[in-house]
């Protein structure tokens, strides 16, 4: 569904990407690990096409993507989830929604997808009328990820759910994501949280410095001794 | 910020440019002392041109000090000349003193309403500081046309010269004076510690708050400064013409005089002193020549200020500069990449 | 026991918010207006009338800043092209109209031809604008975007008024009234059907740009926006697309103000500086950006006028209200409605 070949990217003055190559199938839950800095964010920023790749392909179904604009690239059923969020904190949670379901023209079909985020998130169901710049920090996550939902995109990129949240919404977000995951939707997620995530995932790739350097499946990776002794403290 | 950096190899890579800008400068000051000598600018005509383009000159390096380097653009520059040359004006009417006292007099009211302003406007967000000194022009223009009392309103107050003479000449060289004297004090200050966070303050207020700056002291002392100089070219404009009506504090005032700072280029003092004189005497040429369309040089200033915003913009200063490293860099190639980020170039980062 | 806190947490900046500098100016001014209108009803007439097209100048002013950060100060050209068009427009319809005066559809619905025209070449030179020098400009660099684009803006200001200038002349050209009808009795006070008018349309088109922003899919991603552009991209918004209509509402608000109110503002190349400065005195009392209380700001400033204008002199119109904004801005340096959340319309 979606593949990267050697990616090269980054911003003005600082190459971040260097040979960056992976795969996700359909209906597949991939992660990508790796420490600070590594380039796990500019690589979703990538595929969503805020960054601009120098080099390297990205195909999406089989067609190119390289240089499509950020809003292109959501149009074609990439929905992309940032690390800040990026809510509409002036609207409510409802509004955000909607402004997320802005590409589906039938409003039916925006209903019933309202109706379907609301059933994953029952708390943002709770308090749809509340301004989303005054949600907690696990809320504001959910918003997110329930925006990223609302035109039922084929392919969810989420960036970092666990960052600045504390345990309990963290476990929430990634059951969340483990739900939606079983109803089909393919998911790439960027993660630092190594331990939960690859219990979680079906595979996973761990990028350092640009480059992807070890790629297995949730077990096989748990069982890797450099795993083990850079990421899981073992 | 390169510039201040005191290490050998800058310095040394920073001298040829410097030196190359000192002999430019000390060439420049020589042809605008020479110039009324040459043909056709023996003719008092072209010499009230030499006069009228001096003035605008030291305005348009004013208005850069802080629009250039503290990135605030003061869009009621005009209005603080009035305020200097009415002071002026309606002293020397009244109370009989010279003129020549009229300077500090001027400066001294157009300083402290420079001050009041920036205390008030400063500490908000740059665009707020924009239109606020516009409603203060405003407001001043409403006040010199209203008062009539005072300022005799549209009608125009008449004032008395600055020199026993009508002969254009002696003016230009008082004019040429006060704007190579403001050209000095602006660059020295530049130059000088205080510069130094005036340009960190306009790149990036933020991190200049952070490393210890306190930004509205630096903001205020800048636009007063600058509103100060505004004040004196106020008089000289109100003792050379004879006559001060509100329409000098107009607007229009400002932007002719912004559109020559930004086209002459942000940040660098000297470069709106040189632009303005070819810009100016080309536009009073084509006033004569067209005199059917008093409007067309304003078309003419709005055009070439957007043209600069799109696609230059530092300006001719930018342009000259890039010219004068060519010239520099061919002779010895080593300084290359050092000897291009030496030359201070704040505000023209876009 | 647990309730009773929780109704108090909230109660508490519920209090903060009406309890405070704003609601008490509105108060007063509020206070000020009943007191007015009863000594002077064509005082408060004038206000709803002008104030409605200040709303119009100033709602455009503050979307087109909030949604793409631009503080324009070419609005005040496009209420002059305004009153062009609605004088080349309806000329002609007037004579048609003195020719057939009992063509009652050309009668009252002729006069709207040029305000509805106006609207759209406002939109037109918008949409050019953005075309010709934002998307230029951003293209290159968004350093020190406000600014330069303030510059921009200024130097296209001088060319529209000297373009003007040197086409139509400095002399002022206008309609005295589009419909040549005696007043109507408003609750026993009589009003000119031209100023009704202005108001029913002012109030109208409020009501439709609200109803826009508010509840339409385009309105509510532009307000996306306005509070944050990649949240907005992330939904697929195309944010050229609104950039365009932004600034094609905005400039077609602004030329249909000109095009309505050319019975009181007749044609001249400087008849935008007034709604210009009145706009952006509007959009700074409020707070930038915040087309809500732009609107409401609109009708306070229109009321200031019209109080100057009555019990002070004409020539200070433009002066008072520097005063009062350098007040309001010494306690409340943001606006008066101005708040944390950028955004174009405030809930």
């Amino acid at each position: 569904m979606l593949k990267l070949k050697g990616v090269e990217s980054g911003y003005d003055l600082l190459q971040v990407l260097w040979d960056v190559e992976l795969e996700v199938d359909e209906g597949e839950f991939v992660a990508i690990l790796g420490p600070n800095g590594a380039g796990k964010t500019t690589t979703l920023r990538t595929i969503a096409g805020y960054v601009r790749a120098l080099k390297g392909s990205i195909e999406f179904n089989g067609k190119s993507i390289v240089g499509l604009e950020p809003h292109r690239v959501s149009r074609l059923g990439i929905g992309y989830v940032s690390e800040s969020s990026n809510l509409f904190a002036g609207m409510s949670i409802h509004e955000n929604l909607l402004v997320g379901a802005y590409t589906v023209k039938n409003k039916q079909l925006i209903a019933s997808q309202v109706d379907l985020v609301f059933e994953l998130f029952p708390r943002l169901h709770e308090r749809r009328n509340q301004l989303a710049g005054t949600l907690s920090g696990g809320e504001r996550k959910m918003l997110a990820i329930a925006r990223g939902l609302m035109p039922s995109p084929s392919l969810l990129l989420v960036d970092e759910p666990s960052l600045g949240l504390a345990p309990i919404p963290t476990l929430a977000a990634f059951e969340a994501l483990k739900q939606l995951s079983q109803r089909g939707t393919t998911i790439l997620l960027v993660e630092q949280n190594v331990n939960t995530t690859l219990h979680l995932v079906d595979r996973a790739y761990v990028l350092e410095q640009g480059k992807v350097v070890l790629e297995g499946t949730g077990p096989q990776l748990l069982s890797n001794k450099d795993v083990q002794e850079a990421y899981l403290g073992i | 910020m390169v510039t201040t950096s005191t290490t050998p190899a800058a310095s040394a890579a920073q001298r040829g440019p410097q030196r190359l800008g000192l002999i430019a400068a000390v060439v420049l000051i020589a042809v605008s002392i020479a110039l009324p000598f040459v043909p056709p600018f023996t003719g008092q005509d072209w010499q009230r041109y030499l006069v009228g383009a001096a003035l605008i000159a030291a305005s348009a390096v004013a208005f850069d000090f802080t629009a250039g380097y503290i990135d605030i653009v003061n869009f009621g520059f005009a209005a603080f000349m009035g305020l200097g040359g009415y002071t002026s004006a309606i002293l020397v009417n009244t109370y009989g003193i010279s003129p020549w006292l009229g300077f500090p007099l001027g400066a001294l009211t157009a300083g402290i309403l420079g001050l009041l302003t920036g205390l008030l406007t400063l500490r908000l967000r740059g665009i707020y500081a924009a239109v606020m000194t516009w409603f203060v022009a405003l407001a001043l223009l409403g006040l010199a046309r209203n008062l009539t009392d005072v300022t005799r309103g549209p009608l125009g107050l008449a004032v008395s010269p600055l020199l026993a003479t009508n002969d254009n000449l002696p003016y230009y060289y008082v004019m040429l004076g006060i704007l190579i004297a403001t050209l000095v004090v602006l660059t020295l200050v530049i130059r000088s510690r205080v510069g130094l966070a005036f340009r960190a303050i306009g790149q990036n207020l933020q991190a200049a708050r952070a490393s210890g700056i306190n930004p509205t002291v630096f903001l205020v002392a800048n636009f007063t400064i600058s509103c100060a100089f505004a004040g004196v070219f106020g008089v000289f404009y109100a003792h050379y013409y004879g006559i001060l009506t509100p329409d000098v504090m107009g607007t229009s005032h400002t932007i002719e005089i912004l559109a020559i700072a930004y086209i002459g280029g942000r940040g660098s003092l000297w470069g709106p002193a040189v632009i303005a004189f070819p810009m100016y005497i080309a536009v009073q040429l084509l006033k004569v020549q067209l005199s059917s369309q008093p409007a067309l040089y304003l078309v003419i200033y709005g055009l070439l200020l957007i043209l600069v915003m799109l696609y230059r913009p530092d300006g001719a200063a930018g342009v000259i500069r890039s010219l004068g490293h060519r010239l520099d860099r061919r002779p010895k190639s080593g300084a290359g990449p050092a000897g291009a980020s030496a030359t201070p170039t704040p505000g023209a980062t876009a | 026991m647990t309730t009773a806190t929780a109704t108090n947490l909230k109660q508490v900046p519920l209090l903060r918010r009406y309890l405070n500098l704003t609601s008490a100016i509105l108060v007063v001014a509020a206070a000020a207006m009943i007191v007015v209108s009863i000594q002077n009803p064509s005082l408060l007439v004038n206000t709803l009338a002008t104030g409605g097209m200040w709303a119009l100048m100033a709602g455009g002013l503050a979307l087109v800043f909030g949604v793409m950060n631009i503080p324009s100060f070419v609005h005040g050209d496009l209420f002059m092209v305004g009153t062009l068009v609605a004088l080349f427009v309806f000329t002609p319809i007037q004579s048609m109209i003195q020719d057939a005066p009992n063509d009652f559809v050309l009668k009252w619905l002729g006069p709207f031809a040029g305000m509805i025209l106006a609207f759209i070449l406002g939109a037109v030179i918008g949409v050019l604008m953005e075309l010709l020098l934002f998307r230029q400009l951003r293209r290159r660099s968004r350093e020190q975007w406000v600014m330069n684009t303030f510059l921009l803006t200024a130097g296209l200001s001088i060319m529209f008024e000297n373009v003007a200038m040197m086409a139509f002349g400095n002399l002022p050209q206008g309609i005295s009234r589009y419909w040549d009808v005696p007043p109507i009795d408003v609750l026993g006070v009589p009003v000119a059907m031209d100023r009704l008018v202005t108001f029913i349309v002012a109030m109208g088109t409020l009501a439709v740009f609200a109803l826009f922003l508010q509840r339409s899919r385009t309105g509510r991603a532009m307000r996306a926006v306005s509070m944050d552009e990649t949240g907005a991209q992330m939904a697929g918004i195309g944010l050229t697309r609104i950039y365009q209509l932004t600034l094609a509402l905005s400039c077609g608000l602004a030329a249909l103000a000109g095009a309505v109110l050319i019975w009181l503002t007749p044609f001249t190349p400087t008849v935008g500086a007034s709604p210009l400065l009145i706009a952006w005195y509007v959009v700074i009392l409020a707070g930038l950006g915040n087309v809500q209380g732009a609107v409401v700001g609109a009708f306070l400033v229109a009321m200031v006028q019209q109080l100057t204008g009555y019990y002070l002199a004409l020539n200070w119109v433009d002066v008072l209200p520097t005063g009062i904004i350098i007040l309001v801005l010494l306690f409340k340096p943001s606006g008066l409605f101005g708040s944390e959340v950028k955004g174009v319309w405030e809930q």
